[in-house]
């Protein structure tokens, strides 16, 4: 059925949005906030690891700041500490609005939220001290986990329980991207921690384990969330409905159907099963229709109303996420190829599309969906619109070139480590100077990370009565919401 | 799809075959395979492996190596895994019954390391060097040091037997002292040297050469 309703965000009043918005204030503002605050941590260890893997002998002989546990430690934080409480806030805040019902008994939600923070913490210190599991994206050790784990429980409770008590009305396809992506976090994040670091089970069973749960993480975690966040900021920047239903459903299904299977595409001719493998590629290359539903459902909405970008933060962060979003999909199914992925695997490649993924699709929507959302909860507004424009540029020029180094560099790097006659020090050296420009990017992103840390602090403390709309630039036309930026 | 129900039966078959299939099929298949008779020595296959191995990769886990260094010989001739002498045979599920954790990896900025005990040849001493400071072994190096699974103390009287000698370089020690390794520089090394396919398996034989 296509009604009105079903096509566009919400239409809620002045006084209920208020309403709304004032009983998710304090968590929603706890979780952003202290993604801001990781997000400059895990930067800085990022940062570290760029430059280790340039220059090796940088503060080697120190064991907590050996490559390994710096370059974990970055992983791990971005993903819990930044990613996932960002995700947290945008699908608790996405869910009360569209619900149209105040959030119940919030100050729970801020015990969880602070009880999320001390696990990242403790999780952080024990990698770096030593205890790290070493698999991919679950290297906190056994006893930092199921911090997280109750944390995260009592905070899909909420959300949940905000589905049940809805008010009556047609679902938005946010709505499915945040129910989907909260079912399958603890469904991920239990599973693998389960199997693999609480109790686990014999090695030769745990690749096909980890990559399941680490291409889930994205495909069925991250990217639901960032795309009920552009779904649900773009029509409220154009002030138009989203413009097809079908696009929507074809795009939600194919994504949950193909993004669950894309791990094996990542280990192919290794020690798996064939058929994982096989099943993986057909998944990465499968995941390009939720790839074009999407984008161009999105580039529908905003034909003709792409001006926006001009002044609205939020809209000019959510584009430039999407437009990652769509080239790492791209990108990830050329790699999945077989021929192809015989070059490539072990290359540098590996890193670049992560960094396309993770940071250039999620960070940039969540920054997007962080500068729509919180002037509508301390209700006032960013105090320097040269702020968030030199975030954006910073941000933006950073992935650009970490993504540029680390996917041209390990393309040549990829042919000299597949190719019998070449050494493996040239494979090295030819990807040296690529490397140096990701160093770069690193630099470039650790100093935006800084710059939206300083930008949340100046809007909860209010360092300047900025009564206007933080506008980028001029604006031409009225977008639905009076404060909207 | 305005039914919460009715998506949320989808989501859970959509999830649930996939969980079926990556989760619960490997820990059920590949979870219990088991070591193979070998016929020539009367042992199994993989060889099982000494307690300090075992006890060398928890210091290969706990400090990242895998970030840098894969474990697995892929397919050829998909790959040229084997034309590059990583190993003589595709590694398979079964290889990793030796390991806790198994560590294929994603990232090549080190060598394999899948049969670096094949090849790495007896001088114990090399290879402490080589973690001790990389680049007294090959100056272009991008390997890290890991001097701080060393310890450096005064000479007492004679060189200790255990020193790890020909070091330059940063780390190097000062006259009068000497390099020695620690427990776990030892496991660590007994678990590198464990690191050896070159035994065949059935499901994966040696390659001809």
């Amino acid at each position: 059925m296509i009604t009105d309703s079903s096509s566009q965000p919400d239409t809620l009043t002045a006084t209920e949005r208020a309403r709304i918005d004032a009983s998710t204030a304090g968590a929603v503002l706890l979780f952003f906030g202290s993604a801001a605050f990781w997000l400059v941590f895990g930067s800085v260890f990022e940062f570290v690891g760029a430059i280790q893997l340039v220059y090796p002998g940088f503060l080697d002989g120190l064991s907590f700041l050996t490559y390994g546990r710096v370059v974990q430690t970055a992983t791990t934080v971005l993903a819990y500490g930044f990613a996932t409480p960002a995700a947290i806030g945008i699908a608790i805040w996405l869910s009360a609005r569209l619900c149209k019902v105040p959030l119940a008994h919030h100050r729970l939600l801020v015990s969880a939220g602070i009880v999320w923070n001390l696990g990242i913490l403790v999780g952080a210190c024990a990698i770096l001290a030593g205890n790290s599991t070493s698999l991919p994206l679950l290297a906190m050790p056994a006893f930092a986990t199921p911090i997280l784990f109750v944390s995260y429980a009592l905070i899909a409770i909420w959300i949940l329980n905000t589905f049940r008590e809805r008010k009556p009305g047609a679902l938005f396809v946010s709505q499915w991207m945040v129910f989907a992506a909260v079912l399958a976090f603890p469904w991920l994040f239990g599973t693998a921690s389960a199997v693999l670091v609480w109790n686990p089970v014999a090695a030769p069973a745990q690749p096909a384990i980890a990559l399941w749960f680490s291409s889930g993480f994205l495909n069925l975690w991250l990217v639901p969330i960032g795309l009920a966040a552009a779904f649900y900021i773009v029509p409220k920047a154009t002030g138009l409905p989203v413009a097809s239903h079908h696009l929507n459903l074809l795009g939600f299904w194919t994504l949950l159907i193909f993004g669950a299977w894309t791990g094996g595409s990542q280990i192919i001719g290794g020690p798996l099963p064939s058929w994982i493998s096989g099943v993986g590629v057909v998944a990465a290359i499968m995941l390009l229709i939720p790839a074009f539903a999407v984008v161009l459902n999105l580039h529908f909405t905003l034909q003709g109303h792409y001006a926006p970008i001009a002044w609205s933060p939020a809209l000019r962060f959510v584009v430039t996420g999407i437009g990652c979003l769509a080239t790492y999909w791209a990108l990830a199914a050329i790699n999945a190829i077989p021929g192809v992925n015989a070059v490539t695997q072990f290359s540098d490649i590996h890193r670049g599309l992560n960094h396309l993924a993770h940071y250039g699709f999620f960070a940039m929507t969540a920054f997007g969906a962080i500068y729509y959302i919180v002037p509508r909860l301390t209700g006032n507004e960013w105090p320097s619109t040269k702020a968030i424009a030199s975030h954006f540029w910073l941000a933006a020029t950073g992935i650009g070139c970490i993504a540029t180094g680390f996917l041209l560099g390990g393309l040549i790097q990829g042919f000299a480590l597949s190719e019998p006659i070449v050494t493996f020090r040239s494979s090295m050296e030819f990807a040296w100077p690529l490397r140096f420009l990701a160093m770069f990017g690193s630099l470039l992103t650790l100093t935006a990370a800084v710059n939206f840390l300083f930008l949340f602090a100046g809007i909860l403390l209010e360092t300047r009565k900025n009564q206007a709309p933080a506008f980028l630039a001029e604006r031409e036309e009225n977008s639905q919401e009076p404060v909207a930026v | 799809m305005n039914k919460l129900p009715l998506v949320f039966t989808g989501i859970f078959f959509i999830f649930g075959s996939a969980w079926l299939g990556l989760v619960g099929n490997p820990v059920k298949n590949l979870g219990n395979l088991q070591p193979v008779p070998d016929e020539a020595t009367d042992g199994v296959l993989p060889p099982t492996v000494s307690g300090l191995a075992v006890a060398g990769q928890k210091v290969y886990v706990a400090n990242g190596c895998v970030e840098c260094h894969s474990q697995q010989v892929r397919l050829a001739p998909l790959t040229t895994d084997i034309a590059k002498e990583i190993g003589t045979r595709q590694t398979v599920a079964r290889d990793y019954l030796r390991e806790k954790t198994a560590l294929p990896g994603l990232q090549r900025v080190g060598q394999d390391l899948s049969n670096y005990g094949a090849r790495a040849g007896e001088d114990i001493n090399a290879i402490h060097r080589h973690l001790y400071e990389p680049r007294s072994v090959n100056p272009w190096s991008n390997m890290p040091s890991y001097s701080f699974l060393y310890k450096v103390v005064k000479i007492q009287g004679e060189l200790s037997n255990e020193a790890v000698i020909g070091l330059t370089g940063p780390h190097a020690p000062k006259p009068g002292y000497e390099v020695v390794p620690t427990e776990q520089a030892k496991a660590l090394v007994a678990y590198l040297l464990s690191l050896n396919q070159t035994y065949p398996l059935p499901e994966s034989p040696v390659a001809a050469k």
